[in-house]
């Protein structure tokens, strides 16, 4: 521990702790624009200057580390006017006229710490240069003429999303933002993740979604998890009249503020059209009803093809939800087939392999924070699970080595050490080629002597050339902590014998052993795991079924399901929005979306979290649990509700974090 | 005791800081009791008393010899010079036209603005006055006291006129101080 003493009040800190975040553990303020608490400190505003006993100059409290007996002063009035000389010149360089700003008049950082030093005024006037705004993105607009250069947006594009598109063009007064070698942000390499939106200080990163629709003050702010993949990363949803403005990455969770597009943008900016009444069919068209009139219909319906009966939930529903599906439409009602909207593409292969085992095999995604080395295998981290890609991206210039394996184009493929392309459904034998590899080449952290096949011929089988396979096993074999990140090209297309030939190599290489667990499958929607753990992993298979009963929530229905279901003589879906499948139900029943109903999500890695409701349903909307309970109701199915257990039933793919 | 004398004028502005002050409602005539007001736009009398007042009130920047006499003017007949309103204390929304520069900003306005048909053009006389870039108050003539605010707050202005009328200096922080 060091000790220090700051404004006369003696603290302690760990070793390592900068005089800044001193300061902000024991609620001293010091004033500062550059500094973000979960970006490495950069220390270029220099408002945080403070006195420091012995040294002759005023120093950055942000980059300076704490040591014993450091005596610090904070607000001596030399301090004082250097921090306004500091504003006064920031205030000068470019257009900082607040009456038109977006963020003006409590969300900019700039205008507050003018107000924190009581600036009336401004000593300097601005130099009245006109600097470059970019409007080319859909997301936000970059207006460099706000821009203070604290260059925070550079550091959360490299730091959170790994994706180094923003960096500066110029120097000095001259400096500007750019977007890769200054071409328009809509035409950049920028991934739309918007961290860059999110830690800017003043109004040079707008948000187009919630620009002029009310400062932090007005927003309400309801922490809670996004539905748009298996991650289940912390968001912060910021409500006002019953809208959302905009969703942030929570720093508190696990993913530190990090989101992709899909979780920051694409929610708020939804243009399906939502169901808000009861549909039943009258003479070929879907006509509005009562709840009590739909329920009853859907209960003669159903009643006399309870056998004959196929029922499909989505993964994007609450625990609570899925469980209570399950229980309606298999333990109540026996259904031919119960199932999620996945079909178990993404889960069912290693959920049967860690109940063979009895074990969980698969790590947390906290691995990919200290992976020097990650394999990457049948997924695309570009087009889905895009944070799980930051976390391998951002690792990158540390020294972290990325193989690519996948047959076909990969969004992946330009930052990779090694891509290899091997036939499409050679997995097994890609493996089996890494095993004979790492073996061959005496690589092997286990003292396993022998493959199962040779290099040879499981080359032969993949067609990969053997350099690359070898080079790719030293990488592996020769990391210190390697990841294994798999995902759909896996597990929904190859079969067990292709899971033991990864799980073998994983434990050569010292990804999976008894002190590391480095092979993380990607899985689907919010919650597949959930959906696995429940055994809704079967194929949907309609041949024999008389009706079919989907709860489809706010998800998407894809083609896929729409075709499948197509020749099902009945149908009927609880859904929240407009949608092919809705148009071809003979009953539909209107639900509320994810953020207006509380529930549990159980993350890719296991961790089971829960999130409050953000807004409230419009009239005439039912929750999805309240929907299933009112059908149990009607049918006379007693519903089973103690999902934590269900959840925990059959050995889990990866422990469980209840 | 004299009740203090205080006067105001406007430059380029909007007025809407005058407008602002008129938003202090019935505690006007509280004021009106503490102080003299003397010239103000919004009085007969337009121009403050050649003997000197108290207190001088700024609306607007300064854009034109016009603007810069009137601030000459107020400054060198008041004790106190006060810059009203984000326009006096930064420029505030005239200034932007120096981000283009003046002949830029009158070819817009009076040519090239949708609004004109073909016979605009820049107005050209000499008895007008002479346009120059926009520019705060503390620019052209030292300046006492800043009231930031595009306008100030009723509540602000209230504030600090009492402070004054009674002798005191505001003090323009915390919940006082507001830019825009």
């Amino acid at each position: 521990m060091i000790n220090l003493t700051i404004n006369g009040k003696s603290i302690e800190v760990t070793e390592g702790t900068t005089v800044l975040n001193a300061a902000r553990q024991n609620d001293i303020k010091i004033p500062t624009l550059c500094d973000h608490p979960n970006l490495t400190p950069y220390g270029g505003c220099r408002l945080c200057v403070v006195e420091v006993k012995g040294m002759r100059v005023p120093i950055a409290a942000c980059t300076l580390p704490a040591a014993n007996g450091m005596v610090i002063e904070t607000e001596t009035p030399a301090l004082k006017k250097s921090r306004n000389v500091i504003l006064s010149l920031l205030f000068s360089e470019r257009n900082h006229f607040c009456p038109f700003c977006q963020v003006s008049g409590g969300d900019c950082e700039l205008q507050n710490a003018a107000y924190d030093e009581h600036m009336d005024h401004w000593p300097m006037q601005p130099q009245w240069t006109n600097f470059p705004v970019d409007t080319s993105h859909p997301n936000f607009i970059l207006d460099n003429n706000r821009c203070i250069l604290c260059r925070r947006c550079i550091r959360a594009c490299a730091e959170m999303s790994g994706n180094f598109t923003l960096s500066v063009e110029e120097r000095g007064a001259a400096t500007i933002v750019v977007a890769d070698t200054n071409v328009p942000l809509g035409q950049s390499s920028c991934v739309s993740c918007g961290s860059c939106v999110q830690v800017c200080p003043t109004g040079a990163l707008i948000d187009r979604q919630s620009a002029y629709l009310g400062h932090d003050k007005h927003l309400t702010v309801t922490r809670s998890v996004c539905r748009g993949c298996s991650l289940g990363c912390g968001i912060e949803i910021h409500t006002r009249d019953n809208h959302i403005v905009k969703i942030t990455g929570d720093y508190e969770a696990p993913n530190a503020g990090t989101l992709c597009k899909t979780g920051r943008f694409l929610p708020v900016e939804q243009t399906r059209t939502r169901i808000t009444t009861p549909l039943k069919r009258v003479d070929g068209s879907l006509v509005a009803t009562t709840w009590e009139d739909a329920l009853k219909l859907l209960a003669q319906n159903l009643t006399p093809l309870k056998g004959q009966l196929a029922a499909v939930a989505s993964t994007r529903l609450p625990v609570e939800s899925l469980y209570a599906f399950k229980s309606l439409f298999a333990d109540g009602l026996n259904s031919a087939v119960v199932t999620s909207t996945e079909e178990g593409r993404p889960t069912a292969l290693q959920a049967e392999y860690a109940i063979k085992n009895g074990e969980a095999i698969e790590g947390k995604l906290d691995t990919l924070r200290t992976s020097d080395c990650v394999l990457i295998i049948g997924a695309d981290l570009k087009s889905t699970h895009e944070t799980a890609g930051f976390y391998v991206k951002r690792n990158q210039p540390k020294g972290t080595r990325l193989i690519v394996i996948d047959p076909n184009e990969n969004g992946m493929d330009d930052l990779a050490n090694l891509n290899l392309k091997p036939q499409a459904g050679s997995n097994e034998a890609v493996f089996n080629a890494l095993e004979a590899a790492i073996i061959k080449e005496g690589l092997a952290r286990t003292d396993a002597k022998s493959s199962k096949t040779t290099l040879e011929a499981a080359l032969k089988a993949c067609g990969l050339e053997a350099e690359d396979v070898i080079d790719a096993a030293h990488m592996l074999a020769e990391a210190v902590a390697p990841v294994i990140v798999y995902g759909r090209g896996v597990s929904g297309n190859s079969d067990a014998a292709t899971l033991d030939a990864m799980v073998r190599v994983a434990k050569l290489i010292g990804a999976s052993d008894s002190e590391r667990k480095g092979l993380i499958s990607l899985k689907g929607g919010a919650n597949s795991l959930a959906a696995a753990q429940l055994g809704l992993v079967d194929q949907l298979k309609v041949q024999n079924c008389k009706a079919a009963y989907v709860a489809l929530g706010d998800d998407f229905a894809s083609k896929r399901l729409v075709e499948t279901l197509e020749k099902v003589p009945y149908l009927a879906v609880q859904a929240s929005y407009e949608s092919a499948l809705t148009e071809r139900a003979d009953l539909v029943l209107p639900v509320d979306i994810w953020a207006e109903e509380a529930g549990h999500t159980l993350n890719t890695e296991g961790r089971l979290q829960f999130a409050e409701a953000a807004l409230t349903a419009p009239e005439g909307v039912r929750q999805n649990l309240m929907v299933l309970v009112d059908i149990a109701h009607e049918l006379g199915v007693t519903l089973n509700e103690n999902w934590r257990e269900a959840l925990t039933q059959r050995t889990s793919v990866v422990e469980l974090e209840m | 005791m004299t009740k203090p004398k205080i006067a105001s004028d406007w430059m380029a502005g909007c007025s809407g800081c005058h407008m602002s002050l008129l938003d202090i409602d019935e505690r006007l005539l509280e004021i009106a009791e503490l102080a003299d007001i003397r010239a103000t736009p919004i009085t007969d009398l337009k121009e403050p008393d050649e003997s000197g007042v108290d207190v001088g009130i700024l609306e607007g920047g300064i854009n034109n010899s016009s603007n810069e006499e009137v601030a000459h003017r107020m400054r060198s007949r008041c004790k106190i010079l006060v810059a009203f309103g984000d326009c006096a204390v930064f420029g505030g929304v005239p200034a932007l036209r120096n981000m283009c520069g003046t002949q830029e900003a009158l070819k817009r306005a009076y040519i090239e603005a949708e609004s004109n048909d073909e016979s605009g053009m820049i107005p050209s006389d000499p008895e007008l006055a002479v346009m120059s870039n926009v520019r705060a108050v503390h620019e052209v003539v030292p300046v006492e006291l800043h009231v930031p605010g595009c306008p100030p707050d009723p509540d602000v202005i209230y504030y600090v006129l009492k402070e004054l009328a009674e002798g005191r200096m505001p003090e323009i922080k915390d919940e006082n101080l507001h830019w825009h």
